[in-house]
């Protein structure tokens, strides 16, 4: 009897023997999980794979801005075949290999439906105009036998003329313009200024013109107001021509409604 | 009865005895771990962070599209301080730009900190960034950063 309870006392201390060897044993391999990432330098690679997104994004925009500008359809293939000289050139010895698809053919890019050539589009002279480029891209790294990583890069701006409107009222004539404009993803476009409206026509004919923003609740988005002074006699179109901060254009058109009020 | 009572006071004695130890080991156990777990401080993982915050902090003012414009429009007084007011109290940079074929572009030097506190420093972290350009010219700019921690 005596030795049974012998033994039952020993046994809380080989107890906590065992339960200290499985803590040790299970934070051991906790550990060497959580630092095996750091050892294996995983952040340099993923540092590395992050730049080439932005840049090839960057190229995009360059290259959409350049075609909306230059009309060259060809700028945005020339463009990206430099751009993977570059990225080897910029990060020697990690194996890089980028490849492209250029999108073609008709696709909807957020709720537009854009036929793109060489990775571009555009459909301009419209009340609602955009631009576009559209490019896949696919990221080898031999270094670390990262194959295949695919991404999909796109810009995209689009304006949407809400409203024009030549109103005549106690002796002055004059033409308002409302436009709304964003980009990818439908993210508002605020930040433009004037010097952002290249031009805006009348008939065909450029004009001076005031300039507002402000978030409109008629049309329940951030606007453009444009207003053209001296209109005495009502034009039947139109024109407004702009570029983004990253240089991209578009240009829309829309007929010109009439509004007399006393 | 006496005896009983006498054998028993001594057996609880025992439990208690035993129970500081059983205690006393799983406590060095986890003070055995507590020691080892501690993250450790090299120049290897030094220079890690500082290369994830060089390159966070070039990536968050290329987003804004701030870090294009200060390059190409040669804004350095701008692109020093929108660094210094990314990277962290202790950290200090020195910012090189290079053309795509690695000749440097020759602009003024764009450095938060002495110079000894590079030299002195026993982790230098470099990180390369590219950019492709600006508006519609392509025309790529290789951003090497250096950064060290005081």
């Amino acid at each position: 009897m005596r030795t049974f309870r012998d033994r039952k006392g020993q046994f809380i201390i080989i107890a906590a023997l065992f339960l200290s060897i499985m803590i040790v044993s299970a934070s051991t391999i906790m550990y060497s999980t959580v630092t095996y990432f750091r050892h294996e330098r995983w952040e340099e690679y993923l540092t590395i794979v992050d730049s080439i997104k932005t840049g090839s994004s960057k190229v995009m925009e360059v290259s959409l801005a350049s075609y909306t500008q230059t009309n060259n359809s060809m700028v945005l293939r020339d463009n990206l075949n430099q751009w993977i000289r570059d990225v080897r050139k910029a990060y020697p010895g990690f194996g890089i290999d980028l490849n492209y698809t250029l999108e073609s053919g008709v696709r909807s890019a957020y709720g537009v439906s854009l036929n793109y050539s060489l990775g571009l589009a555009r459909v301009w002279k419209q009340p609602v105009s955009c631009s576009a480029a559209n490019v896949t891209f696919t990221i080898n790294l031999a270094s670390v036998g990262l194959t295949g990583y695919s991404f999909s890069a796109h810009a995209f701006l689009r304006a949407n003329m809400r409203d024009a409107v030549w109103y005549s009222r106690s002796g002055k004539q004059y033409v308002l313009i409302y436009l709304s404009v964003d980009k990818d993803g439908s993210v508002p476009v605020i930040n433009l200024l004037k010097g952002n409206f290249a031009e805006v026509k009348l008939n065909g004919v450029p004009q001076s013109f005031l300039f507002k923003r402000y978030y409109s609740s008629t049309y329940s988005s951030y606007v453009y107001e444009l207003r053209v002074n001296s209109v005495t006699s009502m034009p039947s179109s139109v024109e407004v021509s702009l570029a983004d901060t990253r240089g991209i254009k578009i240009v829309s058109t829309s007929t010109i409604v009439r509004q007399d009020t006393s | 009865m006496k005896r009983t009572r006498k054998a028993k006071a001594s057996m609880g004695q025992m439990r208690v005895i035993e129970a500081i130890m059983a205690s006393l080991i799983v406590v060095a156990a986890l003070s055995f771990l507590y020691v080892f777990a501690a993250a450790p401080s090299s120049q290897t993982y030094e220079s890690g962070e500082l290369e994830k915050i060089g390159h966070n902090v070039l990536h968050d003012i290329d987003e804004q599209g701030l870090l294009t414009r200060y390059v190409y429009n040669s804004e350095w007084a701008n692109i020093t301080a929108a660094l210094i007011v990314s990277v962290p109290n202790d950290v200090y940079f020195n910012l090189t730009i290079y053309d795509v074929n690695g000749n440097s572009i020759g602009h003024p030097l764009i450095q938060y900190g002495s110079s000894d506190v590079f030299a002195k420093s026993k982790a230098v972290a470099s990180v390369t960034y590219i950019i492709s350009g600006y508006q519609t010219v392509y025309d790529p700019r290789i951003l090497v950063l250096k950064l060290v921690r005081e």
